[in-house]
């Protein structure tokens, strides 16, 4: 590889860190607004224009406090936990393509960070990862709270990726790749070619088992406040817990990322040619991916307040007696599908 | 008698769950675009509906003849005993006779019920919609004759709070509000 | 004895006695104006109108007496009269009554300094109607004085006529009457005689509605803020029963209260007023000690150390001085500690004033005198004398707080003493020349009993609280005592004095205050 595109790689990494860190302030500003909205109230507007800089305010409030670590925690455990939480929910981000491809002197780069050929794979590997960090957290902090709210994070994680990996099963059943841009690249064309449309169970089992993933509600059992205090994040205070706020919301934003490349098309704009129009294109499709994410972002948001918290034998059966069994339905009535297309 | 009450079988319908979750859905977006209840407190100030009982006034007349005679009647009305009168002879040839040498109300335990202003005979003293009165020392918060009087000034022609003040005016308490 | 039924009670009442003192004193209530009992019956009010059986109409009950019937006229065989206070007529009769007297009153409760104690009040809201149906304009009549403290506000006067009653018959100074007839009928003076005696102020208390009124009281406050403490006149030896009316500390009136034996159901006005004398003066607040000419402040302990050492060194040359103003154990223990020559500064007399109706105000113008006389005995006949011949090197005083003229005598006396050690709750002109100064309770503050010159012991009870550090004065002659007399009894409160006095004046023996209660105990068992 050459020193250019060494720094092109750079210079994206660099790019799609800042723009994840720059969305999880904006989330955290936007959850807060939403759900305020939709209780009839104003939320936080006061700091900054309409409250914008409400966000600064709260990390610079972590900042501020006291990191307490207690004395019977597991201390480097403890201390690691977070990083093994967060570090994998940026790593996730590395796949997705965000973008078309632009042409820079005489270079084709594409947007994206990395474009492995087992895209789906090594996000899965990586959320998975990410479930270590829960576990490890709770365990770690000494505290009965913490503790069950990492082992209900494992159970919940662990059932809802099957559901979820069988899900997109299907989707790989149709695109006969593990590579992103060849899942995107399949849905090109008009709305209808949208895996959404291809594959509805599929998406609706994805769509509930992410919420599952990333422990939002209604599936936040790891941190339901009413039973557990703070879940598998009780003990943690400061920064750390800073980075346990961070890691759910890139999380979130990883999730609706690879929600809108599976099943909407990813960076696709419908019924455009994005490489015929160059630059203009790109953006266009730098744009459409956005829009996507923010919908999903905002989606995420609109049923956290709408809905309430699942018991956990519900949630349970939801996942093994529910999801489970329709995801798999869904990959023989693809692949009978895609049998009896081939014979033909 | 026992009555049976049969539970609720759910349809085919109900147990796709979705359309329920669509639902519920659309109401949290229609909150989210609904008019918000918050009000900015001390940008803006909410503005009672008539017959909101706040702090207390002294009527007068429009010749500036207090109406109150002082035959605490509000005084024994009083649940919390937080009217005290000294009566004296009037100073107006009026008729009336007797007149509130003094005439303090402890708003400290004052619950606002409005029975004063029930059982006075001359129409003397009312709740007015003034709230927010709070102040630094509980001395200030019992509130004498002219203190009562002055809140009549401020009151009588119009509403303590008008739509957006910032600032009403101040009110006659014996030390100055900061 | 005639045997009557009211409603459904059956008894036997005295002969001739009236309906309305029969019902009364069994407990059945009948609405009356005009009828007082120690006043001539008018039945001018009708509003205690019943309806007797065998009578057309309903009749005055105040002026209907009882008697005897024939045995064969009895009703059902038993009764001599039957009377009904319930029926519809007598309901009926009771509502017309009062509507005729609210006609023109100006229904000005809230002004009114009756409202709380007003039969007018009480009557129209038990018997009479929520309603007037007179709709003209009210008569309208000018308020007047009628001198002494007594102003009548003719609007609410229902001429009752008991205060003309009273001025007739029990001050007997026809002061008041009712000028002109019909409408225009009014309680009135003549021009040049007002309403000016003694017993002016009993018409304010006589009269049933807001008519009366005292000037001294008016606008001052409300009836039902009041709180009432039933104790003793301290104005003169009659000892009247009064009732004391306070609020926070401050007396706002005193009234009569009802004492066969004593003063009937009235009071004169050098009583009634008398309590404004207490208001401002200058009280010692603090024990003191003096200093060249002026006074330092000590603490209690020191103050009943040094006076006992000051007695202690005279060496059983001190006199003590006791007062017809203070209680009986007070004196008593003033005699109990000298246990030597005991005395009493010169008597405060004035003109005995005898009413027709029997109303005394006594000669003596000190509530005690003759309840000291029996507690200390041995009162030196002529104390200045006394001292002089003994050699008394030093006075205790008990101060009767009173500013008195001293003669040349008693004031060379008391300018040779070597101590003086006064008593008191005022800076009086006594306090001024003492050696030491122990502050004392004022009249109002304290208890005790006090004798009156009819030989009967009445309990003082205090209505206001105890003033700065002042104590009792039982209590400061007690610690003085017990200063002196490691061995003398400790008294923990008024009865244990009032039991010891019973051990040594045999008179006094079996007295508490609880038996004392609020009508008094006559000594020896003798009789008013």
């Amino acid at each position: 590889m050459d020193l250019l595109g060494f720094i092109i790689i750079l210079v994206k990494v660099l790019v799609v860190f800042a723009a994840t860190m720059i969305t999880v302030m904006g989330m955290i500003y936007a959850e807060r607004r939403v759900s305020a909205f939709m209780q009839g109230r104003l939320g936080p507007n006061r700091v900054g224009p309409k409250g914008l800089l409400q966000p600064i305010a709260d990390g610079i409030k972590f900042f501020m406090k006291e990191d307490l670590i207690p004395s019977g925690a597991d201390k480097p455990i403890f201390i690691l936990a977070p990083a093994i939480l967060l570090i994998p929910a940026l790593m996730t981000f590395a796949v997705i393509p965000f973008g078309s491809s632009i042409t820079i002197f005489g270079r084709e780069i594409a947007l994206q960070v990395a474009d492995v050929n087992v895209g789906i794979l090594y996000i899965l590997a990586l959320t998975s990862i990410g479930v270590y960090g829960i576990v490890l957290a709770g365990w770690s902090s000494n505290s009965k709270y913490s503790l069950l709210g990492g082992l209900r994070s494992s159970a919940q994680l662990i059932s809802y990726e099957l559901a979820m990996g069988l899900a997109v099963v299907s989707i790989i059943l149709l695109a006969g790749s593990l590579r992103l841009n060849d899942i995107i690249a399949d849905q090109q064309g008009y709305f209808l070619s949208w895996n959404v449309f291809k594959q509805p169970l599929a998406f609706i089992i994805f769509l509930v088992a992410v919420y599952a993933e990333t422990n939002r509600l209604p599936f936040d059992l790891t941190e339901a406040e009413q039973e557990l205090v703070g879940g598998y994040h009780t003990e943690y205070s400061s920064l750390k817990f800073a980075m346990f706020f961070l890691a759910e919301y890139a999380n979130m934003i990883t999730a609706a990322a690879l929600t809108v490349t599976l099943f909407f098309g990813g960076w696709d704009v419908p019924l455009l040619d994005e490489s015929s129009l160059g630059l203009l294109g790109a953006i266009l499709s730098v744009l459409s991916f956005i829009l996507k994410m923010a919908f999903f972002l905002f989606l995420f948001i609109w049923v956290r307040w709408t809905f309430p918290r699942f018991r956990y034998d519900q949630l349970m059966r939801l996942g093994w007696k529910v999801l489970l069994p329709l995801a798999l339905v869904n990959i023989f009535l693809t692949g009978g599908y895609l049998t009896l297309t081939a014979m033909k | 008698m026992a009555t049976i009450i049969k539970s609720y079988e759910p349809t085919f319908w109900d147990k796709l769950y979705f359309p329920a979750l669509l639902k519920g859905l659309m109401v949290t977006i229609k909150h989210f675009f609904r008019q918000k209840v918050t009000i900015q407190y001390p940008d803006e100030r909410h503005i009672p509906p008539d017959g909101y009982r706040g702090l207390h006034r002294l009527n007068k007349y429009p010749d500036e003849r207090i109406k109150c005679v002082a035959c605490e009647m509000c005084a024994a009305a009083c649940p919390s005993n937080c009217i005290s009168i000294i009566p004296g002879p009037s100073p107006w040839d009026d008729g009336k006779e007797r007149y509130p040498v003094r005439f303090d109300i402890n708003l400290l335990r004052c619950i606002y019920c409005g029975f004063c202003e029930m059982a006075c005979p001359e129409g003397a003293i009312e709740l007015t919609e003034i709230y927010d009165f709070s102040n630094y020392s509980r001395d200030d918060l019992v509130i004498d004759k002219d203190g009562l009087l002055g809140v009549y000034e401020l009151t009588k022609k119009q509403n303590y709070y008008t739509k957006k003040s910032h600032s009403p005016a101040s009110l006659p308490f014996k030390t100055e509000r900061t | 004895m005639p045997f009557i039924k009211i409603d459904e009670k059956e008894f036997e009442v005295a002969k001739g006695i009236t309906v309305l003192q029969a019902a009364l004193a069994n407990g059945i209530e009948i609405p009356h104006y005009c009828f007082h009992p120690v006043l001539e019956v008018v039945g001018s009010c009708r509003m205690c109108l019943v309806q007797v059986e065998g009578m057309p109409k309903l009749q005055a009950s105040c002026n209907t007496s009882i008697g005897e019937v024939a045995l064969d006229k009895k009703l059902d065989g038993k009764y001599d009269m039957v009377v009904n206070t319930q029926t519809d007529a007598v309901k009926q009769e009771r509502k017309n009554i009062l509507e005729f007297l609210l006609l023109n009153h100006p229904l000005d409760c809230p002004v009114c300094d009756q409202a709380g104690e007003c039969y007018l009040q009480d009557y129209t809201f038990k018997y009479g109607n929520a309603h007037s149906r007179f709709k003209e304009e009210k008569r309208v009549r000018p308020s007047e004085s009628l001198g002494s403290n007594i102003v009548i506000n003719q609007d609410r006067c229902i001429l009752c006529s008991r205060c003309v009653r009273f001025t007739r018959e029990i001050s007997g100074t026809n002061e008041l009457f009712v000028q002109n007839r019909g409408y225009h009928s009014k309680v009135s003076i003549l021009k040049d005689k007002p309403l000016e005696n003694l017993m002016a102020g009993n018409v304010a208390d006589i009269c049933p509605v807001g008519a009366l009124l005292n000037t001294d009281y008016i606008h001052k406050n409300r009836f039902w803020n009041l709180d009432t403490i039933p104790s003793v006149c301290q104005d003169c030896s009659a000892g009247c029963n009064v009732d004391v009316f306070s609020q926070r500390d401050e007396i706002f009136r005193l009234t009569p209260r009802e004492n066969h034996d004593v003063n009937g159901y009235f009071m004169c006005d050098i009583g009634r007023y008398g309590f404004h004398r207490f208001e401002e003066i200058e009280r010692v607040n603090q024990p003191l000690v003096r200093n060249g000419k002026s006074f330092d402040v000590i603490d209690w302990a020191e103050a009943i150390q040094k006076t006992a050492d000051l007695i202690e060194q005279s060496n059983g040359k001190t006199a003590g001085i006791v007062s017809p103003f203070h209680t009986n154990e007070s004196n008593f223990l003033l005699g109990l500690m000298i246990n030597g020559m005991l005395g009493m500064l010169p008597a405060i007399q004035a003109e005995e004033i005898t009413y027709p109706s029997g109303f005394r105000i006594s000669a003596d113008r000190s509530p005690n005198q003759r309840g000291m006389n029996n507690i200390c005995g041995g009162l030196a006949e002529d104390l200045s004398s006394e001292i002089k011949t003994q050699a008394i090197r030093g006075l205790y005083i008990l101060d009767d707080g009173v500013d008195r003229e001293l003669d040349d005598a008693w004031k060379e006396i008391l300018a040779k003493m070597d101590f003086l050690i006064v008593q008191s709750y005022a800076m009086t002109d006594l306090a001024k020349l003492a050696h030491i100064v122990l502050p004392g309770l004022a009249p109002y503050e304290r208890e005790g009993t006090i004798t009156n010159d009819q030989d009967r012991i009445q309990w003082l009870r205090p209505s206001l609280s105890i003033k700065a550090e002042s104590k009792p004065d039982w209590e400061i002659l007690m610690l003085v005592n017990n200063a002196l007399n490691k061995k003398a009894e400790n008294f923990t409160g008024l009865d244990d004095v009032i039991i010891k006095m019973g051990e040594q004046f045999p008179n006094y023996s079996g007295i508490t205050l609880f038996k004392i209660a609020t009508q008094g105990i006559a000594l020896n068992g003798k009789k008013m």
